[in-house]
């Protein structure tokens, strides 16, 4: 009798009915498009991302573009949503204010997640000390008021950054409003990290235990690719969702700062910024325009959120 | 031990793990001592088996021969190698020679990953195969001889069952074709019909590939089928080390007789005159363990000795160890 015989399997038949074929990603997929906000949420975002790519195709006009002849004007068919004081079109604003927000939130995002990833990666699987250290240091950032902190740093480093990029030689970058953007996302981007860093680490510190990843050790898979093959796609999950979560807040921090005035300066476009100025309309005939920034953002947000909690439940089908 | 055949000798291997207390600094404040201190050697070709209750050391003392955990003390010898001395890279090397299989099917094996990507990580971490298509012929071999299609390489393991999967573990350990295999209770995780299979099928691969095992179990009658020899582990320590006939017929620990006494015997007649030694009170804990011999607070036939020395495991003759005071 052959092993296989023996053993009570026959493997000329065995795995003749197949289930669709699958992957574990296609698991996820599946069950994320059941999920109805969650897919609103997708199309908001993606239209999003869609505007702030082609919004010099899609804008009527330049977002600084100043017209004089018509100031305040309501909506006509030249200005979809009218116009401000300025004479600047809000429809082309709004626009290119996705831009920015598109700009700011994937570079923080990836600024962030690069920090945490490295630092939890670290304190997860080296322990010890090293552990100690990284996550001492994140308590006392989380220790702060997460606004108030960002507040600080954005208006300590501008004067320094400006410096700095004159220095290296860069008088026409110092003098334009780009070196705004670099201080909001270093300023978020300091401040995000500890929190994927604790989750990242946690994760690891209960994969680690692992029999699969024991296994991997009793077969003399090298440290680094247990870290990427084994570990990292393994504490995935957690992460996407709260990347998925954070991306919103990370827009709603911009628009924040932007509206306080210390965040992307005028006449860059920012929804922060545009809550800010339409804010002195209030009284006036023209109190309508607040409102238009202020539900784009309401939508993004939201859009995040329920993206984040689809893939939460798509990501963890114990869940349900 | 002089004798050539052996494959693996294990010497006064110790495995404590530390208790720390203090948030800042941690101070040491006792061990765990999951072994302390067991001998026993594995001839080529052979099957050890390694019994007692849950939380004994019997797995700890398997994950400290393949250095997945460093011993505290003692030493590993494998081929005239000690494996406590080797580090790094000569370790890493040295494990293609000695494998694992685990007792949970669910949790050995990596989710994300294929099943094709499982069984050739080891041929690829350990150079076995220079291109990708001869690593994954060897697969698709291996996968057959474990007894699973060799279709199935594009699969990840939650479309499997407890059975299927451990026979992909069986797949991974075997990938590199080596000579000496930790399985830690392969079995208990899995349902009485599909034991019998993974127990035939390692049976077959030991004799096909020439095999030695270290098989770790609580189930005495699986252990009796499957082993040469049987090892009884008590807190940490070895009670009794015997060929498997001999065990079973003879046994002279109190703890081995007690665990026999346990054992239902599928013949009512004679099961109707089984005498079941109950022992008293609970397994004390290993971070403070009796003084004297470790089994004296539960002994049903304890002497005053017992509560003072600690016994030393030694051959009564016929290559019958045991660690009491009562021979």
């Amino acid at each position: 009798m052959s092993a296989q015989a023996r053993a009570g399997l026959r493997p000329e038949t065995e795995g003749k009915i197949f289930r669709p074929r699958r992957t574990l990603w296609g698991d996820v997929w599946h069950r994320l498009r059941r999920n109805r906000p969650a897919m609103v949420g997708l199309v908001i975002i993606g239209l999003m991302y869609f505007t702030a790519i082609f919004a010099p195709l899609i804008a009527p006009y330049e977002y600084d573009k100043i017209d004089l002849e018509n100031v305040r004007a309501g909506p006509s068919r030249e200005h979809l949503l009218g116009t401000d004081e300025l004479g600047r079109d809000v429809f082309s604003r709004i626009v290119w204010a996705a831009r920015s927000a598109a700009f700011v939130s994937i570079t923080v995002t990836s600024f962030g997640l690069a920090l945490g990833t490295f630092f939890g990666a670290l304190a997860g699987y080296l322990g010890g000390w090293v552990d100690t250290l990284i996550m001492r240091l994140g308590d006392v950032l989380f220790a702060f008021p997460g606004l108030l902190f960002v507040f600080f740093i954005a208006a300590t480093i501008k004067p320094g950054l400006i410096a700095w990029v004159k220095a290296i030689g860069l008088r026409e970058l110092a003098r334009s409003g780009y070196v705004d953007y670099l201080v909001v996302i270093i300023a978020l981007g300091l401040v995000g990290w500890p929190g994927l860093a604790r989750l990242i680490r946690g994760q690891l510190l209960s994969l680690k235990r692992r029999d699969y990843i024991l296994a991997a050790q009793a077969t003399g898979v090298p440290t680094w690719r247990i870290m990427w093959r084994h570990l990292l796609p393994n504490a995935m999950p957690p992460v996407i969702v709260a990347v998925s979560g954070g991306i919103g807040g990370v827009i709603l921090s911009e628009a924040t700062l932007s509206f306080l005035g210390i965040g992307l300066q005028p006449p860059n476009p920012s929804w922060g910024a545009m809550l800010f100025q339409y804010y002195g309309y209030w009284r006036t005939e023209l109190w309508p325009l607040l409102f238009i920034p202020a539900a784009v953002l309401v939508a993004i947000v939201l859009a995040f959120n329920f993206l984040g909690d689809g893939l939460n439940e798509a990501l963890n089908p114990q869940l349900d | 031990m002089s004798d050539n055949n052996i494959l693996l000798d294990v010497q006064d291997l110790k495995m404590y793990f530390p208790i720390t207390q203090g948030l800042i600094i941690q101070r040491h404040v006792g061990d765990i001592k999951a072994v302390d201190g067991i001998s026993f050697s594995i001839k080529k070709g052979e099957t050890l088996g390694l019994v007692g209750e849950s939380g004994c050391g019997k797995s700890t003392t398997g994950r400290a021969i393949l250095q997945l955990y460093r011993p505290t003390g003692g030493h590993v010898f494998f081929k005239g190698d000690d494996l406590t001395k080797l580090k790094g890279e000569a370790l890493r090397r040295k494990r293609r020679q000695m494998q694992m299989i685990f007792q949970d099917p669910y949790a050995s094996l990596n989710p994300r990953m294929t099943v094709g990507n499982i069984i050739s990580e080891p041929l690829e971490v350990h150079n076995i195969y220079r291109t990708k298509a001869e690593r994954q012929e060897r697969v698709q071999e291996l996968l057959r001889v474990v007894g699973l299609n060799p279709y199935f390489v594009n699969r990840y393991p939650h479309e499997f069952s407890g059975g299927q999967r451990q026979r992909i573990g069986v797949a991974r350990a075997l990938a590199v074709n080596p000579e000496f295999i930790v399985c830690d209770e392969p079995i208990s995780a899995l349902d009485v019909s599909i034991q019998a299979q993974i127990i035939n099928l390692l049976e077959d691969l030991q004799a096909e590939f020439n095999l030695t095992y270290l098989f770790i179990a609580h189930d005495l009658s699986v252990v009796r089928h499957i082993s040469d020899r049987v090892a009884v582990m008590y807190l940490g320590k070895l009670a009794e080390l015997a060929d498997r006939d001999e065990l079973y017929n003879n046994p002279l620990h109190p703890y081995t007789q007690a665990l026999l006494s346990a054992v239902p015997i599928p013949d009512p007649v004679i099961e109707e005159k089984r005498q079941r030694i109950i022992l008293e009170g609970d397994v004390p804990s290993p971070a403070n363990p009796p003084t004297g011999c470790n089994f004296s607070t539960r002994c049903p036939r304890v002497m005053d000795i017992c509560k003072e020395v600690d016994p030393e495991f030694r051959d009564l003759g016929g290559d019958h160890w045991v660690a009491c005071h009562l021979y």
